[in-house]
């Protein structure tokens, strides 16, 4: 099967749709004749022109707020913010309008409203450009709030994402934006709410780790070195936290009895304490350990590349924090 | 402690700037926001404001003022009200090497630092010193039906896992105390896992091993934890062994039950009567199994191994012969497996063999009751003419068993344990009542 980026693949999602749905269009700074910062909609403009592929000043609240209202009266938007850090501006609109709608319209107003951008700590983008920002999404009644970790899931869950009549988070950590993977050419899609199995633990599998965007691949890697030791761990990506499939975590913890959550954001009120707290409710008599979180540093990202390296899990603090947890 | 004043970065890009001139004399009391000096960036020139108070001291040896100065630059301190200032105990330090001081001492003291932050770490939560196990650990010792408060934890602040549970209950095959014997027993042998014994002056020891201590635990617990109470009951057995002399005799017959087999038969028929002892208790609630899985126990060359008849109450009293007696065969050579060994509702124990008349079989638990037989042998009866208080009708001579039942007093009570030893001695008596069903 051909290899793509993630980029590519998401780009691919959006360029198909586009083709079938006249009423989709993208709307975000550069995105027109420069094809996106990230390239996330490069060769678009010369398909599709400039009324579907609308540049814009620097304005989200104006921009989210006129995406709003356009996905209210029948066409489907996809707002680029480059930077997710960027949408916090527009929060007013996102939480009070956008995430309300459908549900002070009875239904009768839907919000078909993607809204992408670049999240995570990496190459020294600093306090205003590494935001992650999921779980306050998450907390949210009415979004769905998505995090492919691979180019084949970036293409099915954009795909979902554009079918749908809801508002989409769509989060594309940075650092996998170049991250290459096998992506089929013809067209699927994947639900949301339906984790991924990353790494199929066999029997005698001693641990559940579920693992969030960027964390997917350091797990894994920190799981290799495990596995030199004869320690098997199955590995889930959950792909979306909104709605998040707790059920298939919930599975693999009834076989291994020990649970840790890997993610890059912060602890306090984040998607592993959701996860911990939905362990101990529906699987009490399963647990073999504490639920363990590991999670970055709780303080705003630095610039030093140093600082910023150490303030995130990556795979030897991952293999750490799997071996203690086994030691419990 | 001092507070160094240094040269702020004043723009983005700023490397260096003029010192234009101090705002406060050396020694003047400075508050939070009052202005400290004037400095020229690359675009303007700004009064810097002091973020703290205190006392400003500015060294000798501070930057003049019109001098350029880089960033990050010393220009003063801020201490406290009678505080020296750094440079003061320097010169302090140096006039006395000066003054001809013998010792070495270095002329520049340690600047007083601020105190080293404490490392912020929740307080340890106060351990109880009782055992603790995991929810998992505690379901599967529920579901093996083992006393966990004994073993030993394995888990971080000890404890008690999954692995503990499950490596417990693999040493331990058994949980009724009395050795049970069919009709060839083999006599004990020490296990393979025997330590070495030794031996020093007029006594051996032996250390206990896994399967010992396992034992020990489950005995323990079937005393202590449950409310262990026997009845006995003596029981004429001569209908019992003119039927089984009866099969005996029958060159045809596909198997001979033995009397352990025809009491199973019998307890599992007076069970779905008496359905309260097969009963176990979990947690909080009591639960009452509708099938009756009897656990006979057998005496094996590891020790006392307790195989389980599933469904006795839906066999009939040859199908449990003939299932009773290959799993004693598959015991006794090492080969039942683990699900053969688990399950039992109700577990009958037999020391006829041994010439015990009565005894007090151990509980084993969760189960509540045990049921023990004793010895088949020849008694005098005496039946007394009805109404009378010493008529004697008849003197007979009678194959007379005893049998001794112990049940959990935390979930039945004597009469309905007494009402099913009653129904259990009818049976015997009275073959025919379940021999029909």
């Amino acid at each position: 099967m051909r290899e793509l980026t993630y980029t590519a693949a998401a780009r691919e999602a959006l360029a198909e749709q586009m083709a079938i749905d006249p009423t989709i269009f993208v709307v975000g700074e550069g995105i027109g004749p420069r094809g996106g910062n990230f390239m996330t909609t490069a060769g678009l403009y010369d398909l599709y022109g400039p009324m579907r592929l609308r540049d814009t000043p620097i304005a989200e609240r104006g921009f989210i707020g006129l995406c709003t209202g356009a996905a209210m009266t029948g066409s489907r938007p996809v707002v680029d913010f480059m930077f997710l850090d960027f949408i916090l501006d527009g929060m007013g609109e996102l939480i009070n309008q956008v995430a309300k709608i459908q549900y002070m319209s009875d239904g009768r107003l839907k919000m078909p409203i993607v809204l992408r951008g670049s999240i995570g700590v990496g190459g020294s983008a600093a306090t205003h450009h590494s935001g992650n920002y999921y779980s306050i999404f998450a907390h949210i009644p009415g979004f769905k709030v998505v995090l492919p970790s691979t180019p084949y899931d970036a293409k099915g869950l954009f795909k979902t994402a554009l079918r749908g009549n809801d508002p989409v988070m769509f989060l594309e950590h940075k650092l996998l934006l170049n991250t290459k993977g096998p992506v089929p050419e013809e067209d699927y899609e994947i639900p949301f709410g339906q984790a991924r199995i990353a790494r199929a633990g066999g029997k005698g599998c001693r641990a559940t780790v579920v693992a969030l965007a960027s964390m997917v691949r350091k797990t894994l890697e920190a799981c290799d070195q495990l596995a030199k030791d004869g320690i098997d761990i199955e590995v889930i990506d959950p792909r979306t936290v909104a709605p998040l499939d707790t059920d298939t975590i919930l599975e693999s913890l009834h076989k291994t009895g020990r649970l840790l959550i890997v993610d890059e954001t912060f602890a306090p009120c984040g998607i592993g304490a959701e996860i911990a707290a939905q362990a101990v409710d529906r699987a009490l008599d399963d647990l073999d350990a504490p639920v363990k979180r590991l999670n970055g540093a709780f303080a705003p990202t630095p610039y030093s590349p140093p600082l910023e390296a150490a303030m995130i899990p990556n795979a030897t603090t991952i293999e750490a924090a799997i071996r203690d947890l086994l030691a419990e | 402690m001092a507070i160094e004043i240094l040269v702020p970065r004043l723009g983005w890009t700023m490397e260096e700037g003029v010192f234009i001139r101090w705002l406060k004399q050396d020694g003047d009391p400075v508050a939070q926001g009052d202005l400290l000096f004037e400095l020229e960036g690359d675009k303007a020139m700004t009064e810097v404001e002091s973020m703290d108070a205190g006392i400003l001291r500015i060294p000798p040896d501070s930057p003049e003022p019109g001098s350029t100065v880089l960033v990050g630059a010393l220009l003063a301190y801020i201490v406290a009200a009678g505080e020296a200032a750094p440079f003061e105990q320097r010169s302090r330090g140096a006039e006395e090497k000066r003054r001809g001081g013998e010792e070495g001492e270095s002329d520049v003291l340690p600047v007083p630092s601020s105190p080293l932050l404490p490392l912020t770490s929740a307080p340890p939560l106060p351990v109880s010193s009782a055992p603790t196990i995991s929810p998992r650990a505690r379901r599967v010792a529920d579901e093996l039906g083992l006393d966990w408060s004994k073993i030993k934890g394995s888990g971080r602040t000890g404890r008690i896992v999954e692995a503990d549970v499950r490596a417990a209950a693999e040493a331990v095959q058994t949980v009724v105390a009395a050795a049970a014997v069919k009709e060839k027993s083999v006599a004990p042998v020490a296990t393979q896992v025997a330590p070495v014994v030794a031996i020093s002056g007029s006594a051996t020891r032996a250390p206990l091993s896994a399967t010992r201590r396992v034992i020990a635990e489950r005995m323990s617990a079937g005393v202590h934890v449950a409310a262990p109470v026997t009845l006995t009951s003596d029981v004429d057995a001569t209908e019992l062994v003119r039927l089984r002399e009866q099969l005996k005799n029958d060159k045809r017959a596909l198997a001979i039950p033995s009397y352990t087999d025809l009491l199973a038969k019998i307890v599992a028929h007076a069970l779905q009567e008496h359905p309260a002892l097969n009963s176990r208790l979990e947690g909080n609630e009591i639960v009452t199994e509708r099938a009756v899985h009897i656990g006979i126990a057998v005496d094996a060359e590891r020790g006392l191994l307790v195989p389980v008849v599933r469904d006795a109450q839906a066999k009939t009293l040859l199908q449990i012969a003939a299932e009773s007696a290959g799993l004693i065969a598959r015991v006794r050579e090492g080969k039942a497996g683990p699900d053969e060994l688990r399950g039992s509702t109700f577990t009958i124990t037999n020391l006829g063999m041994y010439d015990i008349d009565a005894f007090s079989p151990i509980i084993n638990l969760p189960e509540c009751a045990v049921l023990g037989m004793g010895r088949i042998t020849p008694k005098q009866i005496v039946t007394l003419r009805p109404g009378t208080i010493d008529e004697v009708e008849r003197v007979a001579v009678r194959r007379m068993m005893t049998l001794s039942l112990t049940f959990d007093h935390r979930l039945v009570d004597g009469a309905p344990a007494a009402r099913f030893l009653q129904r259990v001695k009818q049976l015997v008596e009275q073959p025919y009542l379940w021999l029909v069903s």
